[in-house]
């Protein structure tokens, strides 16, 4: 026999009804037959009578004190210790009675002292990591606020950290995400061959990758001084390196027609050298065709030097430096760059996109903008974009004349000091293949600096930062065992969860009723990741009952337009990866998931069963129940939808996981046979 | 009076090294695709090829190394004439049997000496 806890109050109370009864009854009987044997008569006969029922009557008023004082009493204190177990702050409602009453002042005292205890350790803690979070604050600033992407994973390639620029470059890609493996995110087997050889002492090495239609370049540094930790950066090359590639091609390929149309006008050249020397009349129109030729060739190569003018100029907008820009953004950089406390540019007209070397243009504004204020009165500039064909110009406009051309030649002759290597202004218009010129408005009171700059094909301004994740690193993720260790004996609390619920169109998922709402979230490292959620509504493809809708809410006008089961499921399991799965009432759950084809071969935990293997003799071990006993609170508006009730499953599971521990159930393969175990007792009983 | 053989599909060079070639005392024939070229080797039996590479249908390299492949023009001097100036180009014609490489734009005066020289290599 395994080991039973408390038998259960109903069948205690059977027996001790049972036994009252049979001792009762035994009583009379015995009693009547005295009496017919003996036939005593007053005071004897009630006495005969009184003794004959003692027994049974002794039996029920001990049951009825053993439960009053003492049973009922023991059941109060099991759940307050369970309560005190999973929380020292939860709600005192049974303290001890009966015969156990004795026991409140030292029960008190154990949960004072446990409060006290954590308190103590919880400023001890707060103390001790304090510094360690004004850092690791700085630390998140940083990293939120850099504009690379980057990633960092532990020597078995799980991702500990990433920052809000990765998670959009990665943008719908599910590979990304704490504590899951690289070759996820990037299933590219130069990687893996990479990261075996990256030298322990920083250096860094560079990758070109493709990755969902994009060629990344990454450069991975393996972290001096950790186990093995390795950070990746990610630039998107594609762009780049096509178009790069492309206009190197095309110049390549200009060289041979040069050469060629060149060696034909030289030839001729040389021919009608020859031919001067032989002057008389037959000749002359030998003379005529080389000079037709001489002609040909020169416009051939005119042009040919026109095309590569261009490509030089495509080369120079697609330079890797010359990158997209916000119009209003580059005005207000100026802006506080020149006077960080005045405005003295006003941005007007439609903001629109540009390509340009923001230092350098900013440097060369600032220089222009230095110039003309030594000129004009001190009324400030407005700053306008201008759309031309194909072309953009960045527009300084002021209330006076423009600027002769002379004047302006000496000022594109002015050395940038602020850039690297000091550049002249005319050195950053070459770069940007551009040039600046002034012009009187039509008014006649304005007049303007002009720029052009190439345009880029955007539109809209630029997106709103998202509010930075919650959770971007976990650095105890290296402390995980290795990934692909037996799953079995992988200690609890070290197990990647998603624990997910499902809402349904009714209870008779065998007679046709199917999910309308999958909702799941993810515990690494015994916490509960507030963010990486699973969340999507199904189109059940049939009408949901309104009887449902009193449960869950959802209506078809909800559901409408959302994918079908399938589709959801094949991103349900992307979603899981090499996590285990957890449920309350698991079986609903995982009969609800199991209609289509993908397979969720992997263990699950079922907090229903966990609970009754903890507390067989309580009652109640229901969503609501034991949201109740743990002190865990489902938001207002979340129980019954899928994402809220999944949270709470897993904050019961963080709040079930000390106990199990308490009762030496350690590991996986512990708690699947605990969980086998109530399950059949469940079914047991049931039979 | 030696003759030479020159394979250009561009007219204008094919103009100016013809009336060159005859100015300085050779016959010059011309072809102006590779067909043709190996045609002309076997009709008018050159002393000596200028070839171009880039040619409609089949290409100067193609034509070197049919030429070389045959025992009559194994050792006919050719003197590739060409706009592909890659070192991986040159090596690639000498390496298929070209007695020289010669990238346009070239010195007219150069060409003639090298074709003088190949050929006074030739005769005994």
């Amino acid at each position: 026999m395994t080991q039973r806890g408390l038998p259960k109050r109903q069948r205690l109370i059977g027996l001790w009804l049972l036994l009252s009864g049979i001792s009762l009854l035994g009583g009379a009987i015995f009693a009547a037959w005295l009496d017919a044997q003996f036939a005593p008569t007053g005071v004897t006969r009630i006495a005969l009578w009184l003794g004959s029922f003692s027994g049974g009557a002794t039996i029920f008023l001990v049951g009825l004190l053993l439960e009053r004082m003492l049973f009922t009493p023991l059941r109060h204190l099991q759940v307050q210790l369970a309560r005190l177990v999973a929380n020292p702050d939860a709600r005192d409602e049974h303290p001890p009675e009966g015969w156990l009453k004795g026991l409140g002042p030292d029960l008190c005292r154990v949960r004072d002292s446990w409060r006290t205890d954590r308190s103590l350790l919880a400023t001890a803690h707060a103390e001790g990591a304090r510094s360690a979070a004004r850092i690791r604050q700085e630390l998140e600033t940083l990293l939120q606020v850099l504009e690379t992407p980057l990633l960092l994973c532990d020597h078995h390639r799980r991702l500990m950290l990433f920052n809000q620029a990765a998670e959009d470059f990665f943008d719908g890609n599910n590979g990304l995400g704490l504590g899951k493996r690289l070759e996820a995110l990037l299933p590219v087997a130069s990687l893996q061959q990479v990261l075996d050889q990256l030298p322990d002492d920083g250096s860094p090495r560079e990758l070109l990758a493709p990755c969902d239609d994009r060629w990344l370049k990454i450069i991975l540094r393996r972290v001096p001084g950790s186990d093995r930790e390795t950070l990746l950066t990610f630039s998107d090359a594609t762009a780049s390196w096509s178009s790069e590639m492309g206009v190197r091609a095309e110049l390549a390929d200009m060289l041979t027609p040069l050469r060629q149309h060149t060696a034909s006008l030289t030839s001729a050249a040389d021919a009608l050298i020859q031919l001067r020397n032989q002057n008389d009349a037959s000749t002359s129109s030998l003379r005529q065709r080389f000079e037709r030729v001489i002609q040909e060739e020169c416009t051939t190569l005119g042009d040919n030097v026109a095309k590569i003018g261009q490509l030089l100029d495509d080369l120079q907008h697609q330079g890797e430096r010359l990158t997209p820009m916000w119009s209003n953004d580059f005005w207000q950089a100026l802006d506080e760059r020149l006077d960080p406390a005045h405005r003295l540019i006003t941005p007007v007209g439609m903001p629109a996109w540009f390509k340009g070397d923001a230092p350098a243009l900013i440097a060369l504004f600032d220089s222009l903008v230095k110039h003309l204020s030594a000129h004009l009165p001190d009324s400030g500039f407005e700053g306008e974009l201008c759309l031309g064909n194909k072309r953009v110009y960045l527009d300084l406009i002021w209330r006076g004349k423009a600027i002769p051309e002379h004047e302006l030649a000496e000022w594109r002759q002015q050395p940038l000091t602020s850039l690297p290597l000091n550049p002249s202004v005319a050195d950053v218009l070459r770069q940007h293949a551009s040039d600046i010129w002034s012009l009187a408005d039509d008014d006649s009171v304005h007049a303007r600096l002009r720029l052009p700059l190439p345009a880029i094909e955007r539109v809209g301004a630029p997106r709103e930062t998202a509010p930075p994740r919650p959770e971007f690193h976990d650095f105890g993720i290296a402390d995980l065992p290795p990934p692909d260790e037996a799953l079995a004996s992988r200690a609890l609390r070290s197990l990647e969860v998603v624990a997910f619920d499902t809402e349904t169109t009714g209870l008779e998922l065998r007679r046709g009723d199917t999910v309308i709402s999958l909702g799941a979230c993810r515990v690494v490292n015994a916490r509960l990741l507030a963010s990486e959620v699973f969340d999507q509504k199904v189109d059940p493809q049939r009408p949901i009952p309104p009887a449902s809708t009193a449960i869950h809410g959802l209506t078809d006008a909800d559901v409408a337009g959302a994918p079908p089961l399938d589709i959801v499921l094949t991103r349900f399991r992307d979603y899981v990866g090499d996590a285990v799965l957890l449920a309350h009432n698991a079986a609903f759950d995982l009969l609800a998931i199991s209609h289509k084809g993908v397979a969720f071969d992997i263990p699950v935990i079922d907090t229903l069963l966990l609970s009754r293997a903890l507390d067989e003799a309580l009652d109640g071990h229901d969503l609501d129940s034991l949201a109740q006993r743990y002190d865990l609170a489902f938001p207002p508006g979340t129980r019954h939808t899928a994402l809220g009730d999944a949270r709470v499953t897993a904050e019961l599971w963080l709040a079930l996981l000390p106990r199990l521990e308490a009762r030496g159930v350690d590991t996986l393969e512990q708690l699947l046979a605990l969980q086998a175990n109530a399950f059949d007792r469940q079914d047991a009983s049931a039979v | 009076m030696a003759r030479v053989l020159v394979v250009d599909d561009e007219p204008n060079i094919v103009l100016s090294i013809e009336f060159l070639m005859e100015q300085a005392g050779f016959e010059v024939v011309t072809a102006d695709d590779g067909e043709q070229a190996l045609a002309m080797v076997n009709d008018s039996q050159p002393d000596l090829l200028l070839l171009d590479i880039s040619l409609p249908g089949i290409s100067g390299f193609d034509v070197l190394e049919r030429l070389r492949g045959e025992e009559a023009t194994a050792h006919l001097p050719i003197i590739m004439l060409t706009a592909h100036g890659r070192d991986v180009e040159r090596e690639k014609g000498l390496a298929l049997g070209a007695d020289d490489y010669i990238t346009k734009p070239f010195s007219t005066q150069a060409l003639v000496e090298k074709v003088q020289a190949l050929l006074s290599e030739e005769q005994p």
